[in-house]
């Protein structure tokens, strides 16, 4: 986390940019006004800093149209971590009360449900089918997404886990990682889904805890200890973990070219871009087709740090320009590693690109089945 | 500023021409949206000040709703502000009398290429990197490339008369626009046709080339493309002096050769921007050299030009400055905390001469520019057959607004003087917009009554982009 002196030191040069990163933007492309853009973000906090002028409703506005994706810090120079300084000013935003009602919203949702769906807690595993019963425990720590809207992707996760010999450990008194409360500004909500997560995660007997969601990867191994929320036992994203088990996957030939959408907390938040690659090679014999925009360079899918809730067509906006790259491959696959990219990608995909979650492509292999086509 | 009353009525008809969700009063909108990359406004904007503010920024969706706005504002006598990419260096999307900002980033179509004529069609709003990006997929390149091209937009190229750094053989924004969709400040839509040359009269496109929106809004363009070139060789070269530089880049041009980049960097410059990554003697030029094309013919021409820079006393230091300036080129661009901390502000005068006076015009301006407080460090770019232009890159920083601003403006008023003085021509590519609008008189000279006399017959109740390019300036 960066201090005070830093912010105003990073705003000020941002503030003084000819806007070097904005052609990258998804919410420029999305909005295509300098407003919701990099520049734009540091120039409200800085005005707000020298006491030019404070952050009004259409600002508070503006700093909620940014997805957090920190695709301008690849750009930038001076390296200039908007997003980090944008969550930053949420949190102030919080604590006096100013965040948009959506955000205030979406935050009593999770508090009192524990996910940010209004699902129940009750049906949180509903989807589970678990055939295995011994091997090595493994704790999966689903995250809300997959366990209530993409459960294909969770049981496919649960059965290939179980096909790899693994005895898979889910709990059901799990809450939602904080994620979405930590991006959008709301780090004391965020940590009372740490502690109740902490306090589960640590007393279950397993080696290692496994994700799919790359989001509470994140949050996993750095939210949470950043504020002394330690896991006693190590956090591995799928794409890792299934990267070690390379000559126990199967190999299919899918019968058309497989490009790879890397997501922002997966890719440029924690620095995993070549496991996914390795397995999706392994699996269908052929290397990832890149699209022009790919690790590092990544555009986001326009469903992070609240943008969907807030402005929903703007985010579908970004998606569908996803989708319209991913198409420019040529590829019949658009494989991705993270349920919730996977959810905003496949509600924009055309009839000629299947998208699919990592656990789902490598299940298809197992399985030599054919993937949805319509 | 429009009084209330004014400002409702626009608004209400200009929310129905666009929607709602495409025209904005709010402040922080006005405010985001208000400026450019003038170095003056983004000193202004670190030092805490607001800029001056539209009443309003409408982002306009087609060529029609351009129309529709600009009846609207003609009819009310409302400025109009036409505003690109933001990227402009000199302040030209300003709203210094406040009025409307016309935002045409969301005209960002880029039409079908036509292989057989290398033409593409394109709307305004589509950014420069886009745009290249885009070309290069078929093979092709505009050959446009400015710094800016991130940032900068077709219609802010086409506006502002801009050139990118291969000017030298590709040209500039006005060699490479065949045909050009204008809206005149009545709401007219007009067309000039592309074809390669003509002989129908004055050629009216070049009317709106670098009008910077005073005379109507440019929405679209057919632009020419050129294939990607097979190779692209460097090679720099150091010489003594600025003068050994110089006869040797005219030399180069006089046999017939056409390199891409043809930079020539004065002592300041080469020691700021080489002596870390390259050995060369102390007090040297540093030549850039960049050639493209068919290998055979690269090679050959490689050869001649080092050649005649060596007869002229140059040392070859390989491609090595070359390829390492093409591969940082838009490094220089981006803020630092030197450029950004305190009052501290910089700015280039681009000026262009011929080559008699070139030199002159590089002396007298740098003396002028340094008894007024500036670091002066130049380089020579943009070189063609007859003349080039000269980067008069400048730093200064002051204890306080009051003076850095002062200061600022003294040694842009030292420099151009000096520039005009020696028969210069104060600007190549940045175009006029605010910061050199009241020069614009002195460097037109008896010519800018015609400028005049256009602009009130097109725009007979000045609403467009009032204040710059030395037009509508009021009181």
């Amino acid at each position: 986390m960066i201090d005070s002196e830093k912010v105003a030191e990073q705003v000020r040069m941002c503030a003084a940019c000819p806007k070097m990163c904005r052609h990258v933007c998804p919410t420029f492309f999305a909005w295509r006004s300098d407003a919701p853009t990099p520049h734009g973000r540091a120039l409200l906090i800085h005005q707000e800093i020298v006491g030019t002028r404070e952050i009004d409703e259409r600002g508070v506005e503006v700093l909620y149209q940014c997805l957090e994706c920190s695709h301008c810090l690849t750009w930038c120079k001076p390296e200039i971590d908007i997003a980090t300084i944008v969550e930053i000013k949420r949190r102030d935003l919080v604590e006096s009360g100013k965040e948009p009602s959506g955000i205030f919203k979406l935050t009593a949702l999770i508090k009192d449900t524990h996910n940010p769906f209004g699902e129940k807690q009750t049906k949180r595993n509903d989807w589970i089918q678990r055939k295995g019963k011994k091997g090595r425990k493994i704790l999966y720590f689903t995250g809300c997404t997959a366990a209530y809207r993409e459960t294909d992707s969770a049981q496919d996760t649960v059965t290939l886990l179980e096909q790899l010999g693994f005895l898979v450990v889910i709990s059901s008194d799990e809450w939602c990682c904080g994620s979405p409360l930590f991006r959008t500004g709301n780090q004391e909500a965020g940590l009372e889904q740490a502690a109740h997560n902490i306090e589960m995660l640590n007393t279950i007997d397993v080696e290692e805890i496994l994700v799919t969601c790359p989001g509470c990867y994140r949050v996993l191994t750095n939210d949470y200890p950043e504020h002394g929320y330690e896991l006693n036992k190590p956090v591995r994203h799928i794409s890792e973990f299934l990267n070690t088990m390379l000559p126990q996957l199967p190999v299919m030939n899918f019968e058309g070219d497989v490009t790879f959408h890397d997501p922002c907390h997966l890719g440029r938040h924690s620095g995993v871009y070549d496991a996914p690659r390795k397995v999706i090679e392994q699996v269908s014999g052929s290397p990832v087709v890149e699209m022009e925009r790919n690790k590092e360079n990544a555009m986001c899918c326009g469903n992070g740090a609240g943008l969907r809730t807030l402005f929903p067509e703007y985010a579908k906006k970004i998606g569908a320009e996803r989708i319209r790259q991913a198409t420019s491959t040529g590829a019949k696959y658009l494989v991705t590693s993270c349920p919730f990219c996977k959810e905003m990608l496949n509600s924009q995909t055309n009839t000629a690109l299947n998208v699919l979650d990592l656990s789902e492509f490598v299940r298809q292999a197992i399985e030599g089945r054919d993937v949805k086509t319509d | 500023m429009l009084d209330e009353e004014s400002k409702k009525k626009a608004f209400a008809r200009i929310a129905k021409i666009v929607g709602k969700t495409h025209v904005t009063k709010y402040e922080t909108d006005r405010i985001l949206n208000a400026h450019d990359a003038w170095p003056l406004s983004e000193a202004k904007l670190r030092a805490g000040e607001i800029l001056p503010l539209a009443d309003m920024v409408v982002f306009p969706r087609s060529v029609d709703e351009v129309s529709k706005i600009l009846v609207v504002a003609n009819e009310l006598k409302i400025p109009v502000i036409p505003v690109g990419g933001g990227a402009g260096t000199c302040g030209g999307t300003l709203p210094i009398y406040g009025g409307i900002q016309l935002d045409l980033k969301r005209l960002d179509q880029i039409y079908q290429i036509d292989h057989d004529s290398m033409l593409v069609r394109v709307q305004a709003g589509v950014v420069g990197i886009d745009l290249e990006e885009e070309v290069n997929r078929h093979g092709y390149t505009t050959g446009h490339t400015p710094t800016s091209l991130r940032a900068s937009n077709v219609g802010g190229f086409i506006a502002t008369r801009s050139g990118g750094s291969m000017s030298s053989l590709y040209g500039k924004i006005e060699d490479l626009t065949l045909g050009l969709q204008i809206v005149l400040p009545d709401g007219s839509i007009i067309e000039t046709k592309a074809v390669p040359r003509h002989s129908v009269g004055p050629d009216l496109r070049q009317l709106f080339i670098g009008s910077e929106g005073t005379l109507g809004i440019i929405t679209e363009a057919t632009l020419r493309l050129f294939p990607l070139p097979e190779v692209r060789r460097f090679r720099g070269v150091s010489f003594p002096d600025v003068h050994s530089g110089l006869v040797a880049i005219r030399k180069i041009f006089r046999v017939g050769i056409l390199p891409s980049v043809v930079r020539l960097y004065d002592p300041e410059d080469a020691a700021l921007s080489f002596s870390m990554h390259f050995q060369f003697e102390e007090g040297h030029c540093m030549l850039l050299l960049a050639f493209d094309g068919d290998a055979n013919k690269v090679k050959i021409d490689e050869k001649h030009s080092l050649k005649i820079c060596l007869d002229e006393g140059g040392t070859d230091h390989g491609e090595g400055p070359s390829k390492r300036w093409w591969e940082h080129r838009y490094d220089m661009y981006y803020p630092t905390r030197l450029t950004t901390g305190g009052y501290a502000i910089g700015d280039t005068i681009d000026i262009v001469a011929t080559y008699d006076k070139l030199e002159n015009v590089y002396h007298a301006m740098k003396i002028a520019m340094e008894a007024e407080d500036a670091v002066v460090m130049s380089h020579f770019s943009h070189m063609y057959q007859n003349g080039g232009s000269i980067y008069m890159i400048f730093f200064t920083s002051q204890p306080d607004a009051e003076s850095a601003w002062a200061t600022y403006k003294r040694i842009w008023d030292a420099g151009v003087a000096a520039c005009l003085r020696e028969g210069g021509t104060m600007s190549h590519q940045h175009g006029i917009g605010l910061s050199r609008s009241t020069y614009t008189e002195d460097e037109l000279g008896s010519s800018f009554k015609v400028l005049k006399q256009i602009k009130e017959v097109l725009d007979p109740n000045g609403i467009m982009n009032p204040g710059k390019l030395g037009l509508g300036v009021r009181k």
